[in-house]
Order: structure tokens, then sequence, then C-alpha cells
């Protein structure tokens, strides 16, 4: 059973920290000249989520889903959760099929690096909506 | 990934080809003394000691360290042709040196700016690198059963052992990977938390003549089929101590971007070697007479360059050369350029290596081929073709080889779309 209960938690909750993401100074100066768009689809429950770095803006839902994007990001709306608190080794979970990343990667995955203070802000989030059960030990 | 060592090359002044034709030209020199001097080190079966002044001498160590650290700023695809120019001269020689190539790719990927600027400054200054990972157990692919013992005053000790350390014995610098343990020296339980606690290090090596130093030692250990040169022992780490900042990086996740170094660079090893059999051969079947023969060919006076299968035997091979260039040059170009962003994240890997393995299988049927074709003087200890033989079987084995290729490319395109959660 997901932890989450329904796609609105999600965008509330990822998508509220994907907001963050794309204001932070780290993000913003590493992506600023580039195309790098994330359209990331989530299952169980399914859930879309578009972060464009270059307009800094998120987009949920359909028209997450209606944007073209450069690069494709699907995991488990739960190894979501696991990513943005720094408790996903994004490379095993590549290797075990956990994760599946397509399009023009290299960028998105240099941001890897640069995510450390979204965890925070994920973590916070998370808090201040009364969901300290979501958070992983 | 790949895309971050483009951008790191970008922010610096790419060599000109000016640059590189005198670059090219020490590497001449330096290949040709390997050529001169590399039968002696088979036949001794051992590394090759007079080559380390030459090496350092000819400044090629410092070839694909970024101007901005002092370096020549050479890429991939030009540190391939030199690596490549060097195996022509000594296969043996210079797949010990390759190591120094190889670890100072994948570290420039790898190491923070202040590392970069120290240990890759050291690299100018004319200190080799080496790295070794391999274990009786573990390896390319198994976890390291090395460890890394965190210490009170910061840092760690490193104990265990690794059973392929090329070019110890003219190395200023090792790099090696190891788990970090908890402090009474347990490897974590969790599968995740080993893959997580697998990490890449740095620090000074310093041994004795004896390859005695304070924590590591070097075994002679190596007698082998081939490769006799290559100087390839093993290191002992007995509580080697590796201060806090010699921590790079996880290993599995860093590794993932840079392990192009390795594979590329043995695939240039073995396309310089294609280069020598073509060479030999062609030197031997252009000039051999067999005088009056009375069998396939029946003729007063049979020059071999005249027969059918040698004519489609030097054919075969120039084609083989040919082709080998091509795929290991395309395939640094591709990286160069980025390229490899348009292939599937899981294979690129596998997509790189198999340049590697399509060079490894051409030198060794090429060996072969060229023993056949020239007879049976070729077999005979102290001949450059019984030599080259031996030395061609090495390709077997360097990560990736044929079948782990095969493997990583047939289990992704049969994996199922789904997540595996």
């Amino acid at each position: 059973m997901s932890t989450f209960k329904d796609a609105d938690e999600v965008y509330a909750l990822i998508g509220r920290a994907m907001e963050a993401c794309v204001v932070e100074p780290a993000f913003v100066e590493a992506t600023k000249d580039g195309n790098l768009v994330v359209l990331i689809k989530q299952t169980d429950p399914e859930a879309y989520i578009l972060v464009d770095f270059p307009g800094q803006k998120v987009l949920v839902g359909d028209a997450a889903q209606a944007a073209s994007s450069t690069v494709q990001l699907r995991m488990s709306s739960d190894n979501a959760n696991k990513f943005w608190q720094g408790k996903l080794n994004f490379t095993l979970a590549m290797a075990q099929r956990k994760v599946k990343l397509d399009g023009k990667r290299s960028t998105a995955l240099a941001l890897l690096p640069l995510t450390g203070p979204i965890f925070e802000t994920y973590k916070a989030i998370l808090a201040e909506a009364g969901r300290t059960d979501l958070l992983v030990g | 990934m790949t895309e971050l060592l483009s951008d790191f090359h970008e922010d610096v002044d790419h060599m000109t080809d000016e640059e590189f034709d005198a670059a090219f030209e020490k590497a001449q020199e330096l290949s040709a003394y390997f050529r001169e001097i590399g039968p002696k080190y088979d036949i001794e079966n051992t590394f090759a000691y007079p080559t380390i002044a030459k090496f350092k001498e000819s400044g090629l160590g410092a070839f694909s360290v970024p101007k901005r650290y002092g370096g020549m700023g050479g890429n991939i695809l030009q540190t391939s042709k030199i690596i490549s120019e060097l195996s022509r001269g000594d296969s043996a020689i210079t797949l010990a040196y390759n190591m120094h190539f190889i670890m100072v790719g994948m570290c420039m990927g790898l190491f923070s700016e202040e590392q970069n600027k120290l240990w890759l400054g050291r690299v100018v200054e004319g200190d080799i690198v080496f790295g070794p990972f391999s274990e009786q157990r573990a390896g390319f692919s198994g976890l390291a059963d090395m460890k890394a013992v965190p210490q009170p005053e910061g840092g760690w000790r490193i104990y265990g052992k690794k059973v392929w350390g090329t070019l110890g014995e003219a190395s200023d610098i090792v790099t090696t990977n190891a788990t970090i343990t908890d402090a009474e020296g347990n490897l974590p339980e969790s599968f995740e938390e080993r893959v997580e606690a697998e990490s890449f290090f740095v620090a000074e090596f310093d041994v004795d003549e004896n390859g005695q130093g304070d924590g590591i030692r070097i075994e002679k250990t190596w007698d082998a089929l081939g490769m006799h040169a290559t100087g390839t022992h093993t290191i002992h780490f007995e509580g080697f101590y590796i201060p806090e900042d010699g921590f790079v990086c996880e290993w599995r996740a860093g590794a993932f971007g840079v392990l192009e170094w390795a594979s590329l660079m043995f695939a240039s090893i073995y396309l310089g070697m294609q280069y020598r059999v073509l060479e030999e051969a062609r030197e031997v079947l252009s000039k051999k007479t067999l005088g009056a023969t009375f069998g396939a060919i029946a003729a007063a006076e049979t020059k071999v360059s005249n027969v059918g299968h040698i004519i489609d035997g030097i054919g075969d091979m120039a084609s083989r050369v040919e082709l080998s260039r091509r795929v290991v040059y395309r395939t640094c170009q591709e990286l160069v350029d980025g390229d490899d962003d348009n292939w599937p994240v899981e294979l690129r890997f596998p997509y790189i290596g198999l340049a590697k393995t399509f060079c490894s299988e051409n030198v060794m049927h090429m060996t072969k081929r060229a023993m056949s074709l020239v007879g049976g003087s070729s077999f005979k200890k102290g001949a450059i073709f019984e030599r080259l033989y031996r030395d061609s079987a090495a390709s077997m084995f360097q990560p990736l080889n044929s079948d782990q290729s095969c493997t990583y490319i047939g289990e992704q395109l049969l994996a199922p779309d789904e997540l595996n959660d």
C-alpha cells in the first residue's frame, strides 16, 4: 500500500518540494542556460509532475502530461518519497530497475550532487503537513 | 556523466592539433624505446624499471590532465591515440602505464576541485598513479571486501589486499576502493548500506625499494602467460592510513560515469597491438620465399606474398585493424561530443565496452592468424609473434569482457518495461 493517499497529496508534498527546487540557487545556476525539463512519472498512486528548470515552474497532473519534456523519470511514489529525503541510492535504484530515466539525462544526473538542500525542504514540508509518518528513518 | 567530462574539458582550452602532434612525437620516441627494451623484460618477467625515468621525462603522464591544472589537456580520443602508439612499441610495458592514464582520466571526473589541484598538480610534476581494485573475490561486479575502518582522529585505516596491482612499483599515488565499516571493522549488514559504504580513496604511495611502506606493501606475485612487464603484483593494505581528505566519493555511483577511461584505454592497448601484428606480419611475409615447393603449390620458386591465402590473410588483418581503429575512435568521439546521452542509460557502459571487446577479439584472431601465416618460426620463444600471441590473451580479462557485455545488453533488452518494485 502506498504511503501517499492519492495524487493530490503527491502534488501537495513532492510538487511543493519541486517548486522549491526550481528556485534553489544551485539548481538555477546549473540549469539556467540549458533546456532541462523533467517529467516525473510516479506510480502508486499515479501522478505526473513536470519540473521546468529554465522556466522555474512546476506543473502537475494533466498539464504536466501535456507539456513537453527533455527527460522522463519514472519511479513509484514510495521511492520518490525516499529519494527526496536522500534515502534512495539512485545508482543502485537504476541498476535494480526501481527507477527509469529516459531522454537527455546527463544534465539531470549532474544535478544529483546538488539535491542535498532539497531533502531538508521536503522533510520540512512533510512535517508542516502533519505527515511525519512519511519520514524515513 | 560524460557530459560532465565534456563540460569539464570545455572549461579549458582544448589541445590543439599542433600540441597533439608534438605530444605524439614524444609518444613515438617512447614507443621506440619500449620496443627496444620490451623483449628483455618479457624474458626476465619483471617490470621494466628503466622506463620510469623515460616515461617521466616524456611528460606524457600529464597528457590528459586539463590545462587549468597544468596538464596538456588531451581528451579521451587523443589519449587513446597516444596509448595505441605506445602499445605498438611494446604491449606489456604500455599496459603498465595504461593504468596511470586510466586513473588520471577517472579521477579528474571524480575528484573535488581541491583534490584535482593537489593530485593532478602532482601528476603534472611527474608523479605516477595506480589503482588496484580487484580482489580475490571482488572486482568489477563484486563489492569490495577490503575494509576502511574509521579512526577516532579522523580518516580511515585500510585492511585487505588487492590482487591485480599494476604499476605499483613505479607509482607515487595510490587510488583504491574499500568498504567503510563501523568503528569495530564490521561491514554494513544490508546490501543497500554496503553499496553506499563502498568508497573511493586517494593517498600518497610511499614504499621502499623492497616494496615495503607504512601499512602497505607490494608482494611480487606476478607470473602469468603474457604481459610480463606489467608488474602486476599483490598489494597488501595492513592498516594503511588514509586521512579524511583522501575520501573521493561513493565508488559505484562515481565509477558509473567515468569507466570509459578504463574500457577505452584497454581498447587502445589492443588496437596498438593490432598495428604491431600487421606491421610484423607484413615485414616477414612480404619478403619470405619458400624456394622450390611441391605441396599445395608446385613451383620452382614460391614467394609467399604471391600465395592466395597469405594475401587474403594480410588483407583480413588489415581490414580488422581499420575496423577496430574506426570503432575505438568513433566511440571516443561520441563521448567527446556527448552523443552517449542518446543511449539508454543502462546500456551506456556495455556500449562503450564494445570497442574493447571488438579489439580484443580481433587482436586474438590476428595473433593466431599471423602465427599460422608466418609458420613454425613464429612459435619459437623470442619471436615477436609468440610474444604478441601470449600478450593478446590478456585482453579476455579486463572488464567488460565479451560475455559480460552481452549479458548486460541482453538482460536490459529483455527486461520488462515495468518498474521493478
